[in-house]
């Protein structure tokens, strides 16, 4: 990673004010994105990844708040800006792909009415140019551009959800956050538009945050992998590395909790019991009561992430830099 | 082979579409032969939109079928008539869900639907023996009968989904029809469920028709696949044997989609950036032929049936079928 990241988050946690007590849904995470770099974020659900991307386009609501942390984005940290400064920086330099194409478009807007809303907001005033461009941006996508006189519903679940990456490319940004973009999707759709992101990425050079819950969707796309659990991270290192050679016994359980459509048919275990609840995380270690390698120490000391070659795992087992269990 | 148990003939069921007057119909499921034996569980796959879950909704008796006849047992459903025959028919093929959060109720102690059911359906139990019974099958799914008096919000996903199937195993079914049992659960218990499924098939002798997207966990607990395109079997054999030498176009092209990070990265699907049609009112022709690479003159103009190319295995694809080698359109 020599040239300078466009993203360095460090330190950030996330707070749900409850009535029952504050819950950490994200903590202590740091982590940097390079230009032009694609990093996969996996974990359970509530294992704080959607939290943790909210927090980083500053998009947090209540009862959510920035606990701790900074957020620094091209130089600049997000973290205590005000909202019209954010909105300057958001879109225009990063964008957000949601969940639900869905839920995200406006329903009763044609999809070019709602292209030249996000750019006039942006400043934007000439109608042709913002023609043009939202023609171009929605051909880059693989749709034909008639569809911007189309409403969400007249398009399919793919289409839209091409439509929405289309809308997060108006201002060409550096960095692109997406959470599970294809979990709504058949695998088909789901892998043509995995390509189609990874195309324009190379064509374009922006970074790319992806989440899922799915490891298996983004073994061929991500440069690098960053594993949750509990709102920590388990494991950070290149993606190819992970797959090879899992270092943390959560992101090995995660490897083998997908069956194979290749290869013998063989008896897979998952990985016992349920992610634990953030108002309540286990002592010492959080994956210590799921985990098969667990000794004493495990429920007592909680690991710090340690560096092993160029990953950092959050194992007691890798605390002095072994590779072997 | 095992015994036949469950026989659907010629199975359609059409929509009607649009307002009043409109005379539009949309074929959901159109022709659909197959069976599910003893002791088998069954994978229907298929894209959203390709007539998996109206297929199931027909054997739960939710829907009528248009046309065509389903045999249980060797006896139509159409002649069911009586309350009892009902009863007893839906209590031998009971149903669970995809939503674990959605499909109980959650203002009673999770005891309540399993006991209500056995009520219905077990009537010759005393209480105490509904409530043997009620801990019996929680055992058998792998939950703790303590778990009987929680509330529903006090499970997670996967102990929900475990009481659906305790639920569906109170009533000594022959066959649960399992819609998506494990699309909603986090990864690292999906196995379990899929584990469950295989342990009833083995140990309580239920067969399963599961019906899914997902072909990996489909291999993973299932005898036979059957593939769904567009309201119509495409191809349907035996699991590995489909697997290994899939010879519609289009399982070719869902097996090339699965991401698989123990493989290389495959170009095939990429080629394609089609969609599963609606099929309404159609005019005969294969209902792939228009993102098939090797469709011919013939596709546009017959409707390909069904016909077996390996043993146990069959294919609809006039290509497949006049072809003495394998053909590929997508690699897997």
């Amino acid at each position: 990673m020599a040239d300078e990241p466009v993203l360095e988050v460090s330190g950030l946690s996330v707070d749900y004010i409850l009535d029952r007590g504050n819950v950490r849904a994200v903590d202590d995470v740091s982590f940097t994105v390079s230009r032009g770099e694609f990093l996969g974020i996996v974990g359970e659900s509530g294992c704080g990844k959607s939290t943790l991307l909210f927090a980083v386009a500053q998009l947090l609501s209540p009862p959510a708040r920035l606990a701790a942390g900074t957020i620094e984005f091209q130089g600049q940290n997000l973290v205590g800006l005000t909202d019209d400064q954010l909105s300057a920086v958001r879109w225009r330099d990063l964008s957000v792909v949601m969940q639900s194409a869905m839920n995200a478009l406006n329903p009763v807007k044609t999809i070019g009415a709602q292209f030249r809303d996000a750019m006039r907001a942006h400043g934007q005033r000439h109608d042709k140019e913002i023609a043009a461009r939202s023609a171009e941006v929605l051909t880059m996508v693989g749709i034909d551009p008639v569809h911007l006189h189309s409403y969400p519903h007249q398009l399919s679940g793919g289409m839209r959800q091409r439509s929405m990456i289309a809308m997060a490319l108006l201002f060409t940004p550096d960095l692109i956050i997406m959470d599970e973009p294809t979990s709504a999707l058949d695998v088909v759709a789901q892998r043509s538009l995995m390509v189609q992101i990874k195309e324009l990425q190379q064509a374009f050079g922006f970074a790319v945050i992806f989440v899922t819950h799915d490891m298996s969707l983004i073994s061929h796309f991500s440069d690098r992998l960053m594993v949750m659990y509990a709102g920590q991270v388990d494991e950070l290192g290149a993606t190819r590395a992970i797959f090879d050679r899992p270092l943390h016994p959560y992101t090995e359980g995660l490897l083998e909790a997908f069956p194979s459509i290749r290869g013998p048919r063989v008896p897979l275990r998952g990985i016992p019991g349920n992610p634990p609840d953030l108002a309540k995380v286990p002592s010492g270690c959080r994956f210590h009561p799921r985990c098969p390698y667990a000794v004493d120490e495990c429920s007592e000391i909680a690991p710090d992430l340690y560096p092993i070659e160029d990953s950092l795992v959050r194992c007691l087992r890798r605390k002095d830099g072994s590779l072997t269990p | 082979m095992t015994t036949e148990l469950l026989k659907v003939e010629h199975l359609t069921r059409l929509f009607k579409i649009g307002g009043a007057l409109s005379r539009r119909t949309l074929h959901a499921v159109d022709d659909v032969n197959f069976t599910i034996g003893e002791r088998e569980i069954v994978a229907l796959a298929g894209e959203s939109g390709s007539g998996k879950s109206t297929i199931a909704r027909v054997l739960a008796q939710l829907y009528k079928p248009t046309s065509g006849q389903v045999y249980f047992e060797g006896k139509p459903l159409s002649a069911i008539r009586s309350r009892a025959e009902r009863l007893r028919y839906s209590s031998l093929v009971p149903m669970v869900f995809q939503d674990p959060f959605a499909s109980i109720n959650p203002v009673f102690r999770v005891s309540h639907g399993v006991l209500r059911s056995l009520k219905l359906h077990r009537p010759e139990l005393s209480e105490a023996q509904r409530r043997e019974e009620a801990a019996r099958v929680f055992e058998v799914v792998g939950l703790n009968p303590d778990m009987l008096q929680r509330f529903p919000y006090e499970l997670s996903g996967g102990q929900r989904q475990r009481v659906g199937f305790a639920q569906a195993l109170a009533m000594k079914p022959k066959l649960i029809l399992a819609d998506e049992p494990v699309s909603m659960l986090d990864v690292s218990i999906r196995i379990g469920l899929l584990n469950l499924m295989a342990k009833l098939r083995d140990s309580e002798g239920v067969s399963i028709l599961y019906i899914t997207h997902d072909i990996a966990s489909a291999r993973y607990v299932a005898d036979r696949l059957i593939v769904l395109y567009a309201g119509q079997i495409a191809e349907s054999g035996p699991i590995e044997d489909v697997l290994t030498h899939p010879r519609h176009p289009y399982t070719q092209l869902l097996l090339s989609a699965v991401p698989d990070p123990r493989a290389p990265l495959s170009v095939a699907a990429e080629t394609d950036h089609g969609e599963p049609p609606r099929v309404i009112d159609p005019t005969p022709g294969c209902r792939f032929r228009w993102r098939c690479p090797l469709a011919i003159g013939t596709c546009s103009q017959v409707t390909p049936e069904l016909a077996e190319l390996r043993p146990a295995h069959s294919a609809a694809c006039h290509v497949a079928q006049n072809s003495p080698e394998e053909v590929k359109a997508f690699t897997p």
